[in-house]
């Protein structure tokens, strides 16, 4: 018993299990308790059930899917760009420009999407590029730091079986760390994910879960609210596992 | 054990390396000729020692083309020409490089990655297919090569480091530590290796750094120790060559191990610790 408070100890499955558990139990238990009496905090369990019944019965499954599609395709654009980008920054006169795309990220949402309505008139498609440049920026950053932190080792290592300076790029930088692209991607995935819905919520067009959010605040339906949170929360952990799952099933090298 | 002195293999006139403000290696000049036996091919041993930090993996990065000195110049014979003892400046790839830390490609598997090491071979797939078949199994690694090298134990990646070595360069071959982190066996089968591959060309030369004193002595026929000089009394901070054993001329080279040898560890130990 006294080993669960230790640091650093080693401890059998069963336990662990067990300790997360009774974690949910916990956390269930609070909710029940906070929920009951007056001046509730959380809506109760019942609540948030009709709130997902609603949900369901309003298409949540082709919001879902609406916001997914968008998703899809602003990270499509995004990690071309932002490879592209990348790969280039290991010639010298490309890097400054790598680097300062890299700062943008520093740029606040509103400055972006009051230059893109000028050029873009089409809401969902405003949408996809607005989360196109945010997202940009955070990959290339990602990626940047992943191309400097390759060892000037393995770059030798290819120089010294003849590997002329282009081979180089491809074997180690563009070859040799495909995999790290993926987990680069599902690093970005929770701002990424975060900042669609509230792309979606703020540029209204006519679907996905953000338009579901915005719809939900104007009845300051609490339920609702708290249903949704937990649609979100489980579409984005899926997506995370799915492209940890990919990595590790097609890149049998990757230990990262 | 007469022998005769050639072409000129390897010229470093008046070599530095800096890194930036820091002067790692200064002063560093040396000649290898090509060393000719009756009768047998003789290629070229050549160990490098020395304490550690004293500027070896920096020469060897010099040697082999990867850093570009800040002074001086590495000359190697260019064997392209069909010019009798022409010779050019070292560029990226004419050497061959196994570094300190056995560097593979990560995503490729042992036999991919020797395949690589032939891509500029001119023979048919099959040939290359068997000639990689036939080093797994001279050096013990048929089982592995379908592993990828985070999936490797240390010494089965230097082992490959090696091998793609051997396949793909030219005559000349820089190991840094080939010894650190092998069993016996395997520093047999890399000694097997070195005589393999001086016994196929009378250039072939390797050049090797080892923290074994006894291995230096044992199969170099040319051993340089590089450490701090002493110049007016104090020790500079930065590396040079401070002794150098022919042991062709002491007669020593190709011969088995005796007790002779044991005096040229003590010497060479001697210059060591006060460098
Ligand atoms: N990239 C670098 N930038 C700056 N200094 C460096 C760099 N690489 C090596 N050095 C310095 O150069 C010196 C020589 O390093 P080097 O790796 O050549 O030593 P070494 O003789 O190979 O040592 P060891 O036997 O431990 O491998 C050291 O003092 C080290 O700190
Ligand atoms: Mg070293």
């Amino acid at each position: 018993m006294k080993k669960i408070f230790t640091p650093f100890e080693n401890i059998g499955k069963n336990s662990r299990l067990l300790i997360i558990l009774s974690w949910v139990i916990l956390v269930a238990v609070f909710w029940f308790v906070s929920s009951m009496g007056e001046r509730h905090l959380f809506p109760s369990p019942e609540q948030v059930g009709r709130g997902f019944r609603e949900l369901y019965n309003e298409g949540l499954m082709v919001h879902v899917g609406s916001s997914l599609w968008l998703c899809l395709k602003a990270i499509l654009i995004a990690i071309t760009i932002s490879l592209t980008i990348t790969y280039l920054s290991t010639i010298p006169v490309v890097m400054p420009v790598a680097r300062a795309i890299s700062k943008l990220r520093y740029l606040p949402l509103t400055g972006i999407t009051f230059y893109l309505a000028i050029i873009i008139s089409n809401a969902r498609t405003m949408q996809v590029w607005v989360l196109v440049v945010f997202m940009s920026t955070y990959l290339t950053t990602s990626l940047l730091s992943m191309v400097s932190s390759i060892e000037q080792e393995e770059f030798d290592h290819a120089r010294s079986l003849q590997c002329n300076r282009w081979e180089v790029l491809w074997e180690v930088v563009i070859k040799g760390r495909m995999d790290h692209v993926i987990e680069v991607i599902r690093q970005n995935l929770a701002i990424v994910w975060m900042m669609l819905v509230t792309v979606e919520s703020i540029l209204v067009a006519a679907g996905g879960l953000g338009f579901l959010i915005k719809n939900s605040d104007k009845f300051m339906n609490h339920g609702r609210i708290i249903a949704l949170q937990i649609v979100i929360l489980f579409v984005g952990l899926s997506i995370d596992f799915i492209l940890d799952y990919l990595r590790k099933a097609f890149f049998r090298y990757s230990k990262i | 054990m007469d022998y005769q002195m050639q072409n000129t293999l390897l010229y470093v006139e008046n070599l530095s390396v800096a890194y930036g403000e820091k002067v790692v290696i200064k002063d560093v000049s040396f000649v290898e000729k090509d060393v000719t036996r009756e009768g047998s091919v003789t290629g070229q041993v050549i160990a490098v020692v020395g304490r550690s930090g004293r500027g070896k993996s920096t020469l060897f990065r010099a040697l082999t083309g990867l850093i570009k000195p800040t002074t001086g110049k590495i000359l190697i014979a260019d064997v392209a020409t069909g010019v009798e003892n022409d010779a050019k400046e070292v560029h990226e790839g004419d050497v061959g490089f196994v570094d300190q830390k056995y560097t593979l490609f990560r995503n490729k598997t042992i036999y991919q990655a020797l395949m690589f090491a032939l891509r500029h071979k001119d023979f048919s797939k099959e040939e290359k297919h068997n000639t990689i078949t036939k080093y797994l199994q001279e050096w013990g690694l048929e089982k592995a090569k379908d592993q990828y090298p985070c999936e490797l134990s240390g010494g089965q990646r230097q082992r490959t480091a090696i091998i793609e070595q051997i396949l793909c360069s030219g005559h000349y071959m820089v190991l840094d530590e080939p010894f650190s982190g092998l069993d016996i066996g395997n520093i047999e089968d890399v000694k097997k290796a070195f005589s393999l591959i001086t016994s196929l060309h009378e250039f072939n030369t390797i050049i090797y750094s080892t923290h074994d004193i006894e291995l230096a002595v044992e199969l170099a026929d040319s051993i340089y120790v590089i450490g701090y000089p002493t110049i007016d009394g104090k020790t500079a901070d930065y590396g040079t060559i401070v002794k150098h054993v022919d042991m062709k001329e002491r007669k020593l080279a190709w011969k088995e191990y005796g007790v002779e040898h044991l005096e040229v560890v003590k010497e060479i130990k001697a210059a060591m610790l006060t460098s």
